[in-house]
């Protein structure tokens, strides 16, 4: 043999559910010590690719093709806590892998060996502190231990190819940065990682191959440098187009100040453990201009953004509409003030109760705040739907039938059909691939234009999303440690946490530029 | 599929006597004689029992009771564990939880049993103060598993969405929240159910509010001992439909939760490959719905 022996085999495999093409003739070759990456939107086929391997495919699909394995193959999903026997401690999950490896030795050295093979496994996927972690349960560890303890039993299974599916989404830069070391390791031992991201910064620096895929077919593939710095597919260049950096707000149009944060100090905990997670002396929101709050998970930034809309009880200091003061809780807040002040939440689809129908749903705002009758609430909701890009038929589906990108435009729709002065958005484009968040940053952008006087505030871990607002705060540690024009903080940013995020951001290639 | 062949042995298992006992009583014929007691055959399919009446006079007749008590008095436990559990799920004020759910933990630290026994003494029940007893020591149980599958609910984002649209307390409570534990609820209904036939009968067993010689399948066990060995059909026969039902409920609960339960979960045989994709298959450690 002259290459590398191929350790998978995808050849010609299509998966249909109901008459759906999920996946069509896709083909694949993965060679040991070699990161693959299907890249390509939400939707196209990546995952149920990925888990072909594994021999795992939609419940009632129809699969042809062939799929050939050398070896045991790992699968890290993008939510690892799903795999984690949330009952067990850590140590245990892992040395009852462990034990089923030694059974041949002697009974005296079993219990040795397994402990060892655990403590190997442990190191290898770069987990410190290893003693104290295994006596903890799953829900006990963050994202990223837990990511890390499924990569452990997969190598403690000895896995030769490694699935990894999303292993960066909604991550912070800095965290991004941790889960690419680790694969770019587990590469170098020899193990082959099939990669399947939307986040394209991941994938410059990790993949030896790539493999772009739209709608289950693979439009393009080949060595990374070729396929990322000449793309011949005119998909994958609107896929690896630059982020947008035109303002989301006109220059020089915010006018008076709609909402004001005053000596603001928010608690998380109850009774004795109750810890203050976030202080912010002062902030101004004025009509017409779109704040971005960035900072790394557990910065305060959510904390903040609930505390505006009263989702966040907890807390000292005032918030201010118009100069009056808001109640802390919504249950407490006027139709008028909840209306003003609208959210959209992170996980869209979590936002959506999964039995009613999504116009439904968005229509009850206007019928709930601004009386409006059910016939005229509906014909908004499908007008400002409609707008938004969401067909007449899409949206008299059920939420489950909807893509998360559709989701979050609904929801979107749903807080503006309050027509609300002040709208927050959570990490509203976290968890999209690049096209999505594009053109649902675009919508955004239209809002902010259109409607007079909306003013959003946009929090995100995203430098590149966060670039175009018309203002930004750079949250840290539950403080704000500096806030200022667009240009101000990404030419000439005054504190070291924020110079140090711009860093992380650039050196991964991802353009932050004013 | 198995879902129908599941449903079905439910159906089957818990039909029997469900329709005895609705529609046995319209079956029954004129109480002729009384014959003598425990003879097996003599004009009588099941024999007669320990006062000579005919057994399966007694078995048409002896399943309303039982049933119609066991039924009411799940109902009614859900009625009040329904609200209590909801309200003290979904309100944030500390002491309205409190103020709801620890007089049930009391009441769910006396064994069920006994807190029968000690009532029923003290003040003998009927057929409706019987259910209503037996409702009384289902509530605790019932409020505690409404309160903890609506608290899950309750601390989705949905809810806040619909506190975010200003939504009532009836829809958020209702519409969104008792709605999504529909699925936990029937389950526990069932078990409820199961639990209520078990105290029903065992009253009965042990003569709280029923009459010595009532037609009801767990007096008939209880009076019909003395004669097993002679004609056994007397306890045999109801003992057997106590038992089908209790059995049966369960059956038909799990097969309709199955049925809800959402796609994707489907056993690996309904995947037809030709050719096989052939991949050796790592202890599995996950799927994606």
């Amino acid at each position: 043999m002259k290459q590398d022996p191929v350790l998978a085999d995808i050849d010609g495999l299509t998966v249909e559910v109901d008459g759906q093409v999920l996946v069509d003739r896709v083909g694949l070759r993965i060679r040991p010590g070699t990161v693959t990456a299907l890249v390509g939107a939400s939707g196209s086929g990546k995952t149920t690719t990925g888990l072909a391997l594994l021999g795992e495919y939609p419940a009632g699909a129809r699969v042809t093709g062939e799929v050939v394995v050398h070896g045991r193959i790992g699968f890290i999903p993008q939510h690892p806590a799903s795999v984690l026997n949330p009952a067990r401690r850590v140590g245990a999950l892992l040395r009852d892998m462990a034990r089923q490896q030694v059974r041949d030795l002697p009974r005296t050295r079993r219990r040795a060996a397994a402990r060892q093979r655990v403590a190997e496994a442990l190191a290898d996927a770069q987990l410190p502190d290893a003693a104290e972690l295994l006596r903890r349960y799953p829900h006990q560890l963050s994202g990223g231990q837990q990511q890390r303890v499924v990569l452990a039993q997969a190598l403690l299974l000895g896995a030769r190819v490694l699935v990894a599916d999303e292993p960066t989404t909604g991550q912070d830069a800095l965290t991004k940065r941790r889960v690419v070391d680790q694969l770019a390791s587990v590469a170098r031992r020899g193990i082959a990682v099939l990669l399947l991201s939307h986040d394209l910064d991941v994938v410059r620096e990790l993949a030896d191959e790539v493999v772009v895929m739209r709608g289950g077919r693979v439009v393009e593939k080949g060595p990374a440098h070729k396929v990322l710095e000449n793309p011949v597919h005119p998909w994958t260049r609107e896929l690896l187009a630059e982020p947008r950096t035109v303002p989301y707000a006109e220059e020089g149009r915010a006018g008076t100040e709609v909402l004001r944060v005053d000596g603001l100090v928010a608690h998380h905990g109850a009774g004795g453990s109750r810890v203050p997670v976030l202080r912010v002396a002062g902030l101004t929101l004025r009509t017409g201009e779109c704040l971005a709050v960035v900072g790394r998970s557990g910065s305060g930034k959510t904390t903040l953004a609930r505390c505006l809309a009263g989702l966040h009880r907890d807390h000292r200091g005032q918030v201010l509409l118009d100069g009056e003061p808001l109640p802390r809780s919504l249950r407490d807040r006027s139709r008028e003030q909840l209306a003003a002040v609208q959210y959209v939440f992170q996980d869209a689809r979590a936002a959506f109760d999964g039995h009613r129908p999504v116009l439904d749903q968005v229509a009850r705002t206007a019928v709930r705040l601004r009386g409006a009758g059910r016939e005229e609430a509906t014909a908004e909701a499908r007008r400002t739907l409609a707008d938004l890009g969401l067909g007449d038929d899409l949206v008299r589906r059920l939420p489950g039938l909807l893509s998360g990108g559709e989701l979050q435009r609904a929801a979107l729709a749903r807080a503006l059909l309050a027509r609300p002065r002040v709208l927050v958005c959570d990490e509203i484009t976290s968890g999209l691939d690049p096209v999505t968040r594009r053109s649902l940053l675009d919508l955004l952008t239209v809002l902010v234009r259109q409607r007079d006087g909306l003013c959003v505030v946009l929090i995100t871990h995203d430098l590149d999303t966060a670039a175009p607002a018309t203002r930004i705060a750079v949250l840290d540690g539950g403080e704000v440690v500096e806030v200022g024009d667009r240009e101000q903080i990404l030419t000439a940013p005054r504190h070291p946490f924020t110079v140090a995020l711009l860093r992380a951001s650039t050196r991964r290639g991802s353009a932050v530029r004013p | 599929m198995k879902r129908p062949g599941r449903y079905a042995a439910g159906a089957a298992v818990a039909g029997v006597p469900l329709a005895l006992a609705v529609l046995g009583p319209f079956f029954v014929g004129e109480p002729g004689a009384r014959a003598a007691s425990f003879t097996p055959g003599g004009g009588h399919w099941l024999g007669t029992d320990f006062v000579g009446r005919d057994v399966l006079d007694q078995v048409l007749l002896g399943g309303r009771p039982v049933v119609l008590v066991a039924l009411a008095a799940t109902a009614l436990a859900y009625l009040v564990a329904l609200p209590v559990g909801l309200v003290s799920a979904l309100t944030h004020r500390r002491w309205l939880e409190e103020t709801l759910m620890r007089p049930l933990d009391v009441l769910l630290a006396v064994p069920s049993l006994l807190m029968l026994l000690l009532v029923a003494a003290a003040f003998p029940p009927g057929a409706v103060g019987l259910a209503l007893l037996v409702a009384l020591v289902s509530v605790p149980d019932a409020a505690r598993i409404v309160r903890a599958a609506a608290a899950e609910a309750a601390s989705r984002p949905a809810v806040e969405a619909l506190r975010m649209q200003g939504e009532s307390w009836w829809r958020l409570a209702v519409g969104y929240v008792g709605r999504s534990i529909l699925r936990t609820l029937a389950a526990d209904a069932g078990i409820r159910l199961t639990g209520a036939l078990y105290l029903v009968a065992t009253a009965a067993f042990l003569g709280i509010g029923v009459a010595p010689d009532a037609s009801d399948w767990a007096v008939m066990v209880d009076r019909n001992r003395a004669g097993l060995f002679i004609q056994p059909w007397a306890v045999v026969v109801p003992a057997l439909l106590i038992v089908a039902l209790t059995m049966g409920s369960n059956l038909l609960v799990d097969a309709a939760m199955e049925h809800r339960a959402p796609a994707g979960r489907t056993p690996r045989d309904r995947v037809r490959s030709e050719p096989a994709p052939r991949a050796p298959v790592p202890p599995r450690k996950g799927r994606r719905p």
